[in-house]
């Protein structure tokens, strides 16, 4: 579903990504594991066609990103932890917003809103101003937004940041259910213990490399460590690179 | 997609109860207030100085003329006597003081010239105000024993002044009953357009970048240029709507002050209320052009708020910027009072701003031409279109986008 070749972004002088390719099939959810400033949000911005990669070429679900930009984005739904919401509009007010930009009709969005509501208990969300939304009543509308369209393909973006424990679990166990044979999810992260729960097959990033792709057993079986803590440590220094904070 | 963009701009911006207040009821409340409130308000003030009586401190009161005692009395005015009166009206104890030299009646006697110390305190308003109803009746009383020592020499009193001017007005009913109006509608134009817009162009582009919505608006289907067209609308909306409010305000005020006031104002009032504008007259073509004109000069600042705070990256840092743009809209607003000297170069309706302003200046004095008009809404349009490619084109870089 997802294809990327040789990815590599240039910002002025800063080289963000280099050379990363991976692949990414249906019924997935793959996992992007690496430290702040990895080159992760880069990745999935130029995915997302919001930014131009300066080097190699990527399809999502079977668009190329810079010939089908616009087919590509009404094939995705974006959730990032620093997303943010409309403080004046209710949460349905900015569903119905985001809908119409998928050519949905108000009937469909109904609808839509309904399933959402059950699958994401939405409750007093939808008819509640944004203003004084906790963070996790927050993203559970951003999730709303993201998933309104029902995309094939998602990406979460350090979603769980500065969510309390009951709502990153919430939006745990969304990704978990999202994948089918015709969805697929890229989960970035820099916490181990969500890609070891979530993810499918993971790739380490790290300063602007893919150093290392595998299921989470097969990267610590690898490294010859216990953990994928452990076993990032030890493919970062395998790979030559220095590890700095 | 546009109207479905603006929409939720304008929704938003409505909700916003200060933004309301700032951008509607202000520009609506504000003129009628300072037009009724304060010549009713400075008018009581004068009306009660006038009448009541006011004590005023002298020396050598008897030494003053009965004569111009008893004018003085009539201006109600009180004498006490006092010494140090410099001091008495620096302290604020009196408004004015008066110093008689002991020689003045004789002087006035002999035919001399007589001198008298008035003493008050210049900015201060009723001290000003108590020291000319001195002044009025020491005049009058100047004038006759000028007029007797004329009558006596067996001459008229016109000797003193052999000439006099007849004054006619030449200019146009339009422009005499356009008062101030004919630079003030497009000051508050140009004015409460940047004011009532920037409330929106900035929510809608630092403020959406600050919220963090931004990003999802843009991963969405929806194309940069339905944004950008769809915010710039929502801006034009607001920064229209604070202009018709400020006039509104205006030609309200003005016909207040004329249909209540009027007698109330007493001398003068209607000369008032022709400076005010209560008495603009307008035709359904000067109506349109102006409404035109107003709609091509708000696009104008509206493409240039949203081209400009698209760049910052907090609501903030949006207006840091903008603050700036008031300076560019009134200096060239406040300069149309002197539009007499700028002649009738048509290279004036071609500068964006200070063209529509012009332009409309023209039309509610009644002076408008066909090539003026067309000048200036063909420069107003490409220079709106300029600016909307300009923030187009920005909303596109990753640089402006992204810029942390």
């Amino acid at each position: 579903m997802i294809e990327v070749t040789n990815l590599g972004k240039t910002f002025s002088d800063v080289t963000a990504i280099s050379n990363l390719s991976f692949k990414v099939d249906a019924g997935e959810v793959y996992g992007l594991l690496g430290p702040n400033g990895a080159g992760k949000t880069t990745t999935l911005r130029i995915l997302a066609t919001l930014i131009e990669a300066t080097t190699g070429k990527a399809t999502v679900n079977g668009f190329d990103i810079k010939k089908d930009a616009e087919a590509v984005r009404k094939a995705i739904g974006v959730v990032n932890g620093g997303m943010g919401l409309y403080d004046r509009l209710t949460g349905k007010e900015v569903l119905y917003y985001f809908g119409k930009f998928y050519g949905m009709s108000k009937v469909a969005i109904d609808k839509r809103i309904k399933e959402l509501d059950e699958l994401l208990s939405l409750g007093e969300t939808l008819n509640r101003r944004t203003t004084g939304f906790s963070t996790g009543m927050k993203q559970k509308i951003v999730i709303a937004r993201a998933v309104l369209h029902d995309p094939p393909i998602i990406f979460f973006d350090e979603a769980t940041s500065g969510l309390d424990i009951m709502a990153r679990r919430a939006v745990m166990n969304f990704v978990k259910a999202y994948p089918s044979q015709n969805r697929a999810v890229i989960y970035s992260t820099h916490v181990m213990s969500e890609v070891e729960e979530l993810c499918n097959r993971v790739g380490i990033i790290y300063k602007g490399k893919l150093i290392a792709e595998n299921t989470v057993t097969e990267l610590i079986s690898q490294s010859g460590e216990r953990n994928l803590e452990n076993a990032f440590f030890k493919l970062v220094e395998r790979s030559g690179m220095e590890v700095s904070a | 997609m546009v109207f479905h963009v603006a929409r939720k701009e304008i929704l938003s911006t409505l909700r916003d109860r200060r933004a309301m207040v700032s951008s509607l009821l202000i520009p609506l409340l504000i003129l009628p207030f300072m037009m009724l409130g304060l010549p009713l308000l400075l008018g009581g003030l004068f009306e009660r100085e006038q009448t009541s009586i006011t004590e005023i401190a002298t020396i050598g009161l008897s030494y003053l003329p009965a004569e111009l005692k008893t004018e003085l009395e009539t201006q109600n005015i009180s004498f006490v006597e006092a010494q140090d009166l410099e001091t008495l009206v620096k302290d604020g104890k009196y408004q004015v003081a008066l110093d008689i030299p002991k020689s003045f009646s004789t002087q006035l006697e002999a035919g001399e010239k007589a001198s008298l110390t008035l003493i008050s305190k210049a900015g201060n308003l009723r001290s000003e105000l108590n020291a000319s109803k001195i002044q009025d009746a020491v005049s009058k009383f100047s004038e006759g024993i000028v007029t007797k020592k004329l009558e006596s020499a067996g001459l008229s009193a016109d000797v003193l002044e052999p000439i006099t001017i007849n004054n006619l007005d030449a200019s146009s009913e339009a422009e005499r009953s356009s008062g101030q109006l004919a630079w003030l509608i497009p000051f508050f134009i140009a004015v409460w357009t940047l004011a009532g817009g920037q409330v929106t162009a900035l929510d809608a582009t630092a403020g959406e970048k600050e919220r963090g919505t931004l990003e999802a608006l843009l991963v969405s289907p929806v194309r940069r240029i339905e944004v950008v067209l769809g915010k710039f609308l929502a801006t034009l909306t607001f920064g229209l709507s604070a202009s018709v409010m400020a006039i509104l305000g205006y030609v309200l005020g003005g016909a207040l002050l004329r249909s209540l006031f009027l007698k109330r104002l007493g001398d003068g009032a209607e000369e008032i209320v022709q400076v005010l504008g209560g008495s603009l007259q307008t035709t359904p073509l000067s109506i349109l052009l102006l409404l035109m004109s107003a709609l091509l000069l708000a696009s104008l600042i509206s493409a240039l708020l949203i081209s400009i705070t698209m760049f910052a990256r907090t609501y903030k840092e949006a207006q840091s910027y903008v603050a700036p743009l008031s300076f560019v809209m009134i200096i060239p607003a406040v300069g149309l009072q002197f539009s007499d000297f700028f002649g009738t170069n048509i290279f004036v309706y071609l500068v964006p701003i200070l063209n529509a302003l012009v332009l409309m200046d023209d039309i509610v004095k009644g002076q408008v031409a066909f090539l003026p008009v067309i000048a200036t809404w063909a420069s107003l349009i490409a220079f709106s279109a300029l600016l909307l490619d300009f923030a187009f084109r920005s909303f596109k870089r990753e640089g402006v986008i992204f810029r942390t």
